[in-house]
């Protein structure tokens, strides 16, 4: 049929059948602005304007389009002539992924076009149903207000993000803080209320920086707020066909027959694959080094299913609706099993054994669902022990979480003109899908380039080779483009989560205070399968009893299988899970000493200088290295963040709000303490070359998930090189372009890629100035320096970086001046953080309302002030869902029960808390220009803070996660 | 279980008419208004229609007016609409806030009354103050025009007095002008669907309460009337103990037909719609 549009002031006819979204309906046309987040469009990212107002295309039908006028991204401004939103978008960083950024302009303009002049609480309530799983929201509303006010021709000065740079004193970190103790909201407008700009309190080092600790806009931020095509979905090609997965119904089952003869002759279907049609090679999922982690118990489609959302068969064909329908008319008869969900249960004997096949390699005790089991100790136990004056034990439990990037797992492969398999794909680690599918496919290396393009969010979900497989196994059965996207069920079903957790601490403290020995037991329920589940637990564990460090530590683990969706990857990696017990059993002690909670934790955390007791018994899947802490600013990140939040006012103090007698206040702290990298194993590589007009080409395999890598190793590479980061052009993550790296996680990019770009670039620029010492001014190399694009001599003399570039190409000693660089730490320099938290808890209901949340880090130097605050603020988010909301439960069958957005609250624009940071800069040594890490630090703290805060609020301590008003009205009641 | 509708026939009449004929040739026909509650059940084959009719477009199922005192709402008005018209607002607040607290601006731009009141979801808000306002729903079918109270029309988990072919065209609510009347509801964190939602409408004489219709939604399987809280409150002067007495009342009428999930089980449902009353009664007097 068809249906008549205006789109974007454009009449035009187009062709639709009954059932087609308007959302598939726009991207076919070529507006690829609009995108998918979910079947149902709640998640906003598929919004559009019809007749002026926000709406959902993938919830209306094409066909109801028809007279209608449209408007997408695309029609309010392009990359060269951008709209007043999309500039303020890039100006305040309210960028990150880009993915859900159309929509969310989109609906600013709807409500600026409405109201011109709106509060803060119009815009948050303006875009609540577009849901962002990066920002905070702090900035996008910051965006919004900013162009609003350039909308209504005001004079908008320059965009300055920075509430206050103090330079810190020499020896200040030793001092107490000068620090203004006012409340945290001076200097901002009376209106933006919720949107403080981010502190940095920067130690004297960085201040000759010239682009290094400065605000710069994100490289790819034009690109992404003019909504081009530029993810892994936002691609044609000739005869591409679609792929579909079909997926277990039961939680334990055999495949005792399977047919799909019917299926395979509906016409447009190319292929249908099943077990009996992929070579059987054992491998694990996790994207990691080699040699991955074991045990080696999955293969790319099983005889077994080992939970609801495994895989069973795969489909390609000419459209995504045949290849659906496909899916109905394959035969599967399974013999079902029965199952065990409950990771206690499963370690009884005669529990179902999810793992009876013969070929899994490494599985600790297959008929016991023990894949793992973990001993590592520190210290002299009966020493140690025989110090303490009292022994603590406490049992908390921590919940699985998915990590819901909005843009699904999604894939295309293709043969190119060699006969090369190409795989452009959503992943945070292009060069170990490469080698990890090769054996999967029965293809060398060499045959495979993995290209990542942007990627619309990941948080450790994309640390994994979990589609890419049998995308290219459908590409080689039919020799054609493949794409394969994940439906938002399979993302909760058949991807991966974070791992739940039993969790026990055993300390021994003596009568003042002191923490002696500590010992932590933790069940870590991985699921149907091995992936990530002995490394996350093992951080659990080494986070678990370093941020107190006691001389005698103690970690014991079982990591067992039961038949739930696979944990695996999740941005904290094992951390949120023993913080929240730690932090919440510090405090426990702490009241039960009679102590004051932060001066206990102070007395007890680990200190500069200090040896991580269990950093060679604890390292990454291997033995680890010797650690010594040489940067933290955690006594400044308390005791400001104290300050700031007012608590020695506040804490213990009962505190109800007016007129509303079943309302309880309250608030709480914890400290975190995190990894910059895996020491020893991680490494990065950058190439970096000259250009004919002085530009540099700078390659790395490192990948921005939207998290700002590419412009902070674009800053590193500018800071050396003496040039504005406009002067260098980034690509990454191209397996046949760049070089290595092992990808986005452990919170590594900033610091180990990062590290190889300074490399290269302070190569690059020996080559530089001894090309222009020896040929064009004849003066002493060490007399030479670089600076606003030139060589400049210490006699004044200087030259342009284009001249000398144009010399050494083409002129003189003709040569490319180039390097490449790798770079690995054997240190893992943690960054520190306080986190606090402020609460209204309704004594009623068991609501939990979370008002304010202020993190203090310190990451040593923060290269890009926004793009880490962005880190923290859509950090601590994440982690407020898992504190708060979030969870995925089953069914006695299984069957998960949110499988939606629906169901799966993730926090919208309206119903935040005020998020503020604070950086407490140090000045790490072993990182490029002073660098820790920030990204996962902040998924550590609040749920302890949410916990401590509650426990303020109404004296009740509650030992697992998430809040849920069902769960504190029931603490509540008991 | 994959996300696939199935295919359908799709028709777009240009009247009530045609519409209601289309729909009576059909047994298998469904109507679609915005198609916010309809698409997402296709989508998980709760619901196969092999025919879609299109009623978004017909100007009979239009408007917001007002007659001798009672509000008239056209059944394809669009949440957003009826949040911000004045006429709603003076006459049956609860309801202007009932559809401003649904779901999210797409959803309250695109979603309308007639869908949701047909859709009959029991976590919906619009049935509760429907139901407690006294509205009545004007149908409209193959064998012509019927009306139906908002206590009958009602029947089920998502079952109304609906008939094959028939359409709901507008809602008429006697006006509350003068009455204390509010909505109240405690949101599912996600859908923002009520786990309780309380609407309650008082007839005041000076401090006396005269007439009190209370209904509740989303604890029950449809938005469901207290006759035990309404004779509790009426007559007192909302004094606590009576409050108390009517949140109980409340509790025990419907404690039978209380539905529990994951996230909010039986138990905490039933105490919330206690919890949820006397805050409805809070807010009405306030």
């Amino acid at each position: 049929m068809h249906i008549d549009v205006t789109i974007n002031g454009e009449e035009q006819t187009w062709d639709v059948l009954p059932h087609e979204r308007l959302l598939r309906v726009l991207r076919r046309e070529g507006y690829f602005s609009v995108k998918f987040g979910d079947e149902d469009g709640r998640s906003g990212a598929d919004a559009i304007l019809m007749d002026g107002k926000l709406v959902n295309s993938h919830n209306i039908l094409a066909a109801q389009a028809h007279n209608h006028a449209i408007m997408t991204l695309e029609g309010l401004g392009s990359s060269r002539d951008l709209h007043p939103l999309q500039q303020a978008f890039i100006e305040t960083g309210a960028i990150q992924s880009g993915y859900n950024t159309p929509a969310q302009i989109l609906a600013a303009y709807a409500l600026l076009q409405a109201n011109p002049n709106p509060t803060e609480a119009e815009v948050r309530e303006a875009i609540a149903g577009v849901l962002d799983r990066e920002t905070g929201y702090v900035k996008v509303v910051q965006a919004i207000l900013r162009a609003a006010a350039v909308m209504r021709g005001e004079d908008v000065p320059p965009y300055e993000p920075l509430q206050r740079a103090i330079p810190a004193p020499p020896g200040l970190f030793d001092a107490p803080w000068p620090f203004d103790e006012g409340d945290g909201h001076d200097g901002g407008d009376a209106t933006v209320t919720k949107t403080v700009p981010a502190v940095v309190i920067s130690p004297p080092e960085v201040e000759h920086n010239r682009t290094v600790g400065k605000p710069e806009a994100k490289v790819d931020a034009v690109k992404l707020a003019a909504g081009k095509p530029v993810y892994t979905d936002d691609m044609e090609m000739r005869g591409m066909l679609h792929a579909a997965l079909l997926t277990s119904p039961h939680a334990h089952a055999r495949i005792v027959h399977i047919d799909t003869s019917k299926a395979k002759a509906l016409p447009g279907v190319h292929a249908v694959l099943t077990y009996k049609d992929v070579p059987r090679v054992v491998y694990a999922s996790g994207g990691q080094s080699y040699p991955n982690p074991p045990p080696y118990d999955q293969v790319s489609l099983d005889n077994k299913v080992r939970h609801v959302g495994d895989r069973v068969a795969v489909v390609a064909a000419e459209t995504p609706e045949i290849a659906r329908e496909a899916l109905d008319l394959i035969e599967v008869e399974y013999e079902v099993l029965p199952a065990v969900f409950d990771p206690v249960e499963a370690m009884q004997e005669g529990a179902p054994v999810i793992h009876d096949e013969p070929d899994a390699v490494k599985i600790h005790d297959a008929s016991r669902n023990i894949v793992h089991h973990i001993e590592a100790e520190a210290g002299d136990a009966d020493a140690q022990w025989a110090k303490a004056d009292h022994i603590f034990e406490g049992e908390y439990r921590v919940h699985q979480v998915q990590q819901a990037s909005i843009e699904p797992h999604v894939v295309v492969t293709w043969w190119d003109e060699d006969d090369r398999l190409v795989i452009r794909t959503s992943t945070q680690v292009p060069f170990h899908v490469r080698r990890m599918v090769a054996p999967l496919l029965g293809l060398p290396v060499k045959k495979i380039r993995v290209i990542k393009p942007r990627i619309g969010g990941g948080f450790g979900g994309k640390q994994e080779m979990l589609i890419e497989d049998l995308c290219a196994h459908l590409t080689i059965a039919t020799g054609r483009p493949v794409r394969f996207e994940y439906t938002r069920e399979h993302e909760f079903t058949s991807a991966r989560s974070r791992h739940p957790q039993v969790i026990r601490f055993k300390t021994g403290v003596t009568h003042d205070g002191e923490i002696v020995a500590s010992e932590l037991y933790i069940i870590g329920n991985t699921g149907a399968y091995g992936t990530h589940g002995l490394t996350v637990q093992m951080v659990s564990g080494f986070r678990g009893l370093t941020t107190y460090n006691a001389p005698f530590s103690r970690f014991v683990c079982d990591v067992v299988y039961t038949n739930i969706p696979t944990p695996g990857a999740y941005r904290g990696y094992g951390a949120p899970q023993s913080l929240f017990a730690l932090e919440v059993h510090t405090e426990e002690i702490a009241e039960a000493l009679g102590m004051d909670v932060i001066e206990f934790k102070r007395k007890n955390w680990i200190k500069v200088g200090d040896s991580m007791v269990m950093a060679r018994a604890l390292g990454e899947g291997r033995e680890g290295f010797e650690q010594v802490v040489s940067t933290s600013a955690l006594n400044e990140c308390v005791d400001i963040g104290a300050r700031a939040m007012g608590w020695y006012d506040k804490r213990g103090v009962e505190r109800t709000v007016p007129g509303k007698p079943h309302l309880r206040r309250g608030i709480g702290m914890a400290v975190a303490m995190h990894g910059t990298g895996i020491a020893g194993l991680d490494m990065g590589a950058a190439s970096i070359k000259l250009n004919d007009d002085g530009s540099f080409n700078v390659l790395f395999g490192a990948t921005d998930l939207g998290t700002g890598a590419d412009t902070v190793l674009a800053q590193i590479a500018a800071e050396s090189l003496g040039v504005p980061v406009e002067d260098i052009i980034v690509y990454a993550a191209d397996t046949d372009m760049t070089p290595f790296d092992t990808g986005a996680y452990a919170s590594s990019t900033t610091y180990i890629s990062g590290g190889a770009v300074l490399k290269a670039a302070e190569d690059v620029k020996a080559q530089i100035l001894a090309h222009a010492a020896e040929h064009i001014l004849h003066v002493p190399v060490e007399e030479l320096d670089l600076d606003d694009r030139k060589v400049i001599a210490r006699n004044g003399q200087s030259v342009s970086l284009e001249e000398v570039a144009l010399h050494s190409l083409h002129q003189e000693d003709q040569k490319q001046i180039m390097a490449t660089a790798s770079h690995l730490s054997y240190e893992s320099p943690p960054p520190f953080a306080a986190q606090f938290a402020e609460v209204i808890v309704d004594m009623e209901t068991g609501q939990v309302t979370v008002e304010r949340l202020l993190m203090a880090v310190d990451c040593g130097i923060a290269i890009n002030p926004i793009t880490a605050s962005g880190q923290v603020e859509g950090g601590m988010v994440q982690a407020l869902g898992y504190a708060h909301c979030e969870e995925m439960a089953y069914d006695e069958h299984g069957h998960l029960q949110a499988t939606k957005f629906d169901d799966y609250r993730i926090y919208r624009a309206n119903e935040m808390p005020e998020l503020e940071v604070i950086f407490v800069e140090t000045y790490e040594p072993s990182g490029p220009f002073g660098a820790k890490a920030v990204a996962e630090i902040p998924k550590d703290g609040v749920a302890p803070a949410l916990a401590s805060a509650i426990y303020d609020a109404t004296g009740v301590r509650i030992r697992q996660i998430p809040f849920t008003p069902e769960r504190v009205w029931q603490a509540l009641r008991d | 279980m994959s996300m696939r509708p199935a295919n359908f026939d799709y028709q777009r009449p240009t009247s009530l008419s045609e519409a209601i004929q289309l729909l009576a040739n059909n047994d298998e026909a469904k109507a679609l208004a915005g198609g916010h509650s309809l698409i997402p059940a296709m989508n998980q084959r709760l619901s196969t229609p092999e025919q879609l009719v299109d009623i978004g477009r017909l100007d009979e199922l239009k408007g917001i007016s007002t007659n001798n005192g009672t509000l008239s709402i056209g059944a394809l008005s669009t949440h957003a609409q009826i949040a911000a018209s004045s006429d709603v607002r003076t006459h049956c607040a609860a309801l202007a806030t009932a559809t401003g607290l649904v779901g999210d601006p797409q959803v309250r731009n695109w979603g309308t009354l007639g869908g949701n009141l047909a859709h009959a979801d029991p976590a919906s808000d619009p049935p509760t103050v429907v139901l407690a306002a006294g509205g009545t729903l004007h149908l409209q079918g193959p064998n012509g025009t019927r009306s139906v109270s908002a206590d009958n029309f009602f029947i089920d988990l998502f079952t109304t007095d609906l008939q094959p072919g028939e359409l709901i065209t507008r809602i008429e609510i006697p006006s509350l002008q003068g009455k204390k009347n509010a909505y109240v509801k405690l949101a599912h964190p996600a859908s923002r669907y009520a786990i309780v939602g309380v609407c309650v409408v008082l007839e005041m004489n000076g401090n006396e309460c005269v007439s009190a219709r209370v209904a509740v939604g989303g604890a029950t399987p449809k938005a469901t009337r207290s006759p035990s809280a309404e004779e509790r409150l009426t007559g007192s002067s909302l004094q606590v103990a009576a409050v108390d007495a009517a949140a109980e009342a409340l509790v025990n009428d419907i404690a039978g037909d209380v539905m529990g999930d994951l996230f909010a089980p039986e138990d905490y449902r039933r105490a919330m719609a206690g919890v949820y009353l006397k805050r409805a009664v809070q807010a009405a007097m306030a």
